[in-house]
């Protein structure tokens, strides 16, 4: 797991430069990278912390780049800034599901505020698809046997029926559910249901 | 007339067979007469024939008689001789009286036993009277013959001298056994022919007696028979004498000559035969005659059969005598079933049954109205009932003697040709329609009269109705090239040089204004001569859409500067955004690290100074700006403040007629030209209506109206009022429209009526806005009239 930083993205020297004195002012850790392409090299799917975008830039556009970054899975949460006169491109990115946008001229409160929501939104979806990751990889041990189990548990069925469906003993299905509930590290059933039930979602 | 030599052939074999019996017959005929004439000769012949013989034995019969009366006198002078009753006066006396009655004798004699004649009588016969003696050798063995057999015994012929030939009957006079002499009986031969031949024997026979060897002793007449072959001989009693009588017939000159008969048989047969033959002669005349009407009437049959023309005549009572195979075909019926039939025939329309106009005329005089000339239309129905149209033709049929017999009439089919002829009307419709809803003008006219030929509705909107026929040079008096350019080559073109291109010019109508794109061909027209066509099209609206896009393409290449402005003022503002948020952030870094009294001064200092970095870096943009203004200094001069709003309304037609909205203009045509630069007032003009379309967005369609006027304001300014029906603008807002950036639009920038209020100011006018009396808003602006 990487560290947490903040992204900045922006063909303005004085912008990088000055955003990331402004930040750094603030306590946050700042990568710059003057273009779309560049930060698209440097790109891979743990980075964590938020992307500040500027909107217009020669070559590859923030709007460009945010498309790029969503059809490789990106998680990062995206700040547009815009210039005057960008206002509808910023909004039609938010309806793309970017975190938010801001206009240029500025002010640091605002800017910095937006950043810490977004890196705190960052964190909590870091941890929920930690979770999600560990409860498919406990799945992924489960037998297939064992499997049938857990989907009939998760349907409610009793344990009496499990068995007339499977054809097996009640014992054996009783094994079977102790193993699955071992395996998936839940205490009780209704834990059981909820844990696959976030993996569904 | 083609001749059909194979029945010509055929008949001809025929006709041989056919003159055959004639032929026999006749020679028959003849043949029979011949034979008849024969028969009747043959048997005329044996009549006479058989007559002869008759006449001939009754003659001999009659000498026989004669001769036998003859011996019975001499006999019974032998008798009374012999027993001495008689003596020589007796004798003579008795002689004498027998010889008066018969005269054949020439006399009777008494010989005695010696000879010698005791009596004679006449006494003159026998040379000298009694004492006389028989001396010829023949009568000396006649006697001795007599005396031998004591029968009565003639003497062979003699030569007398005194009577010719002569013979003479010897009967003995016998006492017992004792000869006494005899009797003797002189008969000359002349005596026999004169005496006991009577005289109708002798006028129709030729009559001779002949002794031996031939010799004639006597005959009747010297004139010899008519026919030898027509004789009869026989040997006169008694036999032995050797005369012999001889009979031929005389031509017999009756008042009928004999072959008057055979004559009118063989003179009627050639009578017969050469009427026979005149007749056979009118014959073949006639079978020629016959033959060339039958090729005729063949010929004809086939005329008729070939034709597709319907035949059909009918007689004066109204029935059907005669129909072709065409008329059969035509009606879909067998002959059997229209031949003898009679009105209402049975290939009328049921509808016209009544009123069928198709019954003949019945006199000569009023033929002229079914003549030839043209004939009637009339409907037939099939036998299926299928219906066809027909032209009937009638004509009187007239026979032989010139007497009308009835009427013939020929039918034409004309389905196809009504289909035909309709189908050529709808198609030169057609080709009428589309000429005629052509927008294009096209007349045709000709090449040496310049008459005008043809003309389409396109062509005679323009020059009017009567274009056609009249003089084309006239007629297109208002549009047409110099005829001299090119008429004169034109008038030399043949036929086969056609198509050609004359011109292709661009010309305005004098009359009307509109532009035409003239072509002009010389083609070849129906009549196969040569004609000019000349096809105009009104170009006027797209010689006004090149006129518009030409003048709008420079306009816009006059606006570029405008334009480049406008975008100048939105760069302006993101490139001056730039270096103030670095400056903003460079500044609150500095800050935000005071304050937390974490810094290092080397720091503060680095970034202190980017931003004095940034804030000269929005001072260049800001003389960028300025130098570009400078540098597009307007043109000023003077412009009409109409032609301005005319040009604006075009650029705004695509807005306009989308918004719906009318635009009523009211400039005084006296108003002064205005000292402005034109195309900066046009964008501000062009901005004004655009913003009041715009403005009157939710105004209801038929109340859009958008007033643009003009007029003095002063005597140095003109005043232009752009007047919309929108929402109007809000009380104390108004000012707040001309601020930098304000705007109402999602997409504006706000910099329109603030750039168009900088126009205006420029020029030394004002631009305002005030509320519409009629609801809605005016916005104003004034420019002055000369520079000052």
């Amino acid at each position: 797991m990487t560290e947490s930083k903040v992204y900045i993205v922006d063909d303005d020297d004085a912008m990088r430069d000055s955003l990331k004195w402004l930040l750094e002012s603030r306590g946050l850790k700042v990568e710059l990278y003057p273009s779309g392409e560049a930060f698209l090299g440097a790109f891979s799917g743990d980075l964590r912390g938020c992307l500040v975008l500027d909107v217009r830039m020669p070559g590859m556009s923030g709007m460009d780049l945010y498309a790029r970054l969503k059809a490789r899975a990106s998680n990062l949460p995206v700040i547009f800034i815009t210039g005057h006169g960008d206002v509808p491109m910023a909004v039609s990115a938010l309806k793309k599901g970017a975190a938010d946008f801001i206009e240029k001229p500025f002010s640091d409160q605002d800017m910095v505020r937006l950043i810490e929501s977004c890196l705190k939104q960052d964190r909590a979806a870091a941890a929920k698809r930690a979770e999600k990751a560990s409860l498919a990889r406990n799945m992924e041990s489960l037998t297939q046997r064992e499997r049938e189990v857990l989907g009939l548990i998760v349907d409610g069925k009793l344990n009496k029926q499990i068995a007339d469906d499977l054809g097996i003993s009640i014992k054996t299905v009783e094994v079977h559910r102790s193993r699955v509930m071992e395996k998936m590290g839940a205490d009780s059933v209704a834990e059981l249901v909820q844990l696959v039930l976030k993996l569904r979602t | 007339m083609p001749p059909n030599s194979i029945d010509r052939t055929s008949s001809q074999s025929s006709h041989g067979r056919q003159w055959m019996m004639p032929n026999v017959a006749v020679g028959a005929f003849i043949l029979a007469m011949i034979a008849l004439v024969w028969l009747l000769q043959k048997r005329d012949f044996d009549q006479q024939t058989a007559a002869l013989e008759r006449d001939a034995q009754w003659t001999e019969q009659t000498l026989r008689v004669n001769m036998q009366s003859d011996e019975d006198f001499l006999q019974g002078l032998a008798r009374e001789a012999a027993d001495g009753q008689i003596d020589g006066a007796r004798f003579r006396a008795r002689s004498a009286q027998y010889l008066a009655t018969n005269p054949q004798l020439s006399g009777i004699a008494w010989l005695d036993a010696n000879r010698s004649m005791r009596e004679i009588e006449p006494p003159s016969a026998g040379g000298g009277g009694s004492g006389g003696s028989v001396a010829h050798p023949e009568q000396l063995r006649g006697l001795a013959a007599a005396r031998d057999s004591g029968q009565p015994t003639y003497s062979r012929t003699y030569i007398s001298k005194d009577t010719g030939p002569t013979f003479d009957l010897f009967v003995p006079i016998h006492r017992g056994r004792d000869f006494l002499g005899a009797m003797v009986a002189t008969y000359p031969v002349s005596g026999l022919l004169r005496h006991l031949v009577p005289e109708w024997f002798s006028s129709k026979y030729h009559l001779s007696f002949t002794g031996a060897g031939n010799r004639l002793f006597a005959e009747n007449s010297a004139a010899p028979p008519r026919n030898e072959g027509l004789t009869y001989s026989l040997d006169i009693v008694p036999p032995g004498n050797g005369i012999r009588m001889r009979v031929g017939a005389y031509r017999v000159d009756t008042s009928i000559p004999k072959d008057l008969p055979t004559l009118l048989i063989v003179g009627l047969s050639l009578l017969v035969t050469w009427s026979l033959l005149s007749l056979r002669n009118n014959l073949a005349r006639r079978i020629r005659a016959e033959d060339a009407l039958r090729a005729e009437s063949n010929f004809r049959k086939a005329m008729e059969e070939s034709m597709p023309t319907g035949m059909r005549a009918i007689d004066m009572q109204g029935r059907i005598t005669y129909v072709n195979a065409a008329f059969c075909n035509m009606v879909g019926r067998r002959q059997e079933e229209l031949i003898g039939a009679s009105a209402p025939f049975p290939y009328w329309i049921p509808e016209d049954v009544a009123g069928q106009a198709e019954t003949p005329p019945r006199s000569l005089a009023s033929e002229a109205r079914y003549g030839s000339h043209g004939g009637i239309e009339s409907i037939y129905r099939r036998k299926n009932g299928e219906r066809f149209d027909v032209r009937v033709y009638e004509a009187p049929l007239v026979d032989a003697s010139g007497r009308q017999a009835g009427w013939m009439a020929s039918i034409h089919d004309i389905t196809e040709q009504r289909r035909a002829r309709a189908e050529l009307e709808a198609s030169h419709q057609r080709f009428m329609t589309v000429l005629d809803g052509l927008d294009t003008a096209i007349y045709v006219a000709d090449l040496n009269a310049d008459e005008i030929l043809f003309a389409n509705k396109a062509f005679k909107n323009i020059y009017g109705y009567d274009a056609v026929g009249r003089n084309c040079w006239q007629v297109t008096s208002a549009c047409h090239p110099e005829p001299a350019r090119f008429i004169a080559a034109a008038r030399k073109l043949a036929p086969h040089q056609t198509p050609l291109e004359l011109y292709d010019i661009e010309l305005q109508n004098g009359l009307n204004g509109r532009w035409y794109q003239l072509r002009e061909r010389a083609i070849q027209w129906v009549d196969g001569g040569v004609v000019r066509m000349e096809i105009a099209t009104d170009i006027t609206d797209r010689m006004i859409m090149e006129e518009v896009n030409s003048r709008q393409m420079e306009r816009l290449q006059q606006t570029s500067r405008l334009i480049t402005m406008g975008e100048m003022a939105s760069s302006l503002a993101h490139e001056l955004n730039q270096p103030l948020a670095a400056i903003a952030n460079y500044n609150m870094g500095c800050v935000n690290r005071l304050q937390a009294n974490d810094y290092r001064r080397e720091e503060l200092l680095a970034a202190m100074q980017k931003a004095s970095v940034q804030a000269e870096r929005a001072g260049k943009i800001i003389r960028r700006v300025r130098d570009f203004v400078k540098k597009s200094e307007p043109k000023r001069g003077a412009v009409a403040i109409a032609e301005i709003i005319e040009e604006v309304i075009g650029f705004a037609e695509t807005d306009v007629r989308k918004a719906g909205v009318r635009i009523v203009v009211s400039v005084p045509a006296d108003l002064p030209a205005a000292y402005a630069d034109k195309i900066m007032i046009e964008q501000v003009v062009l901005n004004l209506v655009k913003n009041g379309i715009e403005a009157m967005h939710d105004t209801p369609r038929g109340e859009r109206e958008l007033d643009i006027s003009a007029r003095a304001n002063g005597k140095d300014f003109i005043e232009v009022n752009v007047a919309d029906r929108g929402p109007g603008v809000p009380a104390g807002q108004s000012e707040r429209l001309f601020a930098p950036f304000y705007t109402t639009k999602p997409e504006g920038m706000g910099m329109g009526l603030n750039i168009c209020r900088s126009i205006i100011e420029f020029h030394r006018g004002r631009l305002w806005t005030v509320a519409n009396s009629g609801g809605g808003s005016v916005f104003s602006f004034t420019l002055p009239l000369d520079p000052q």
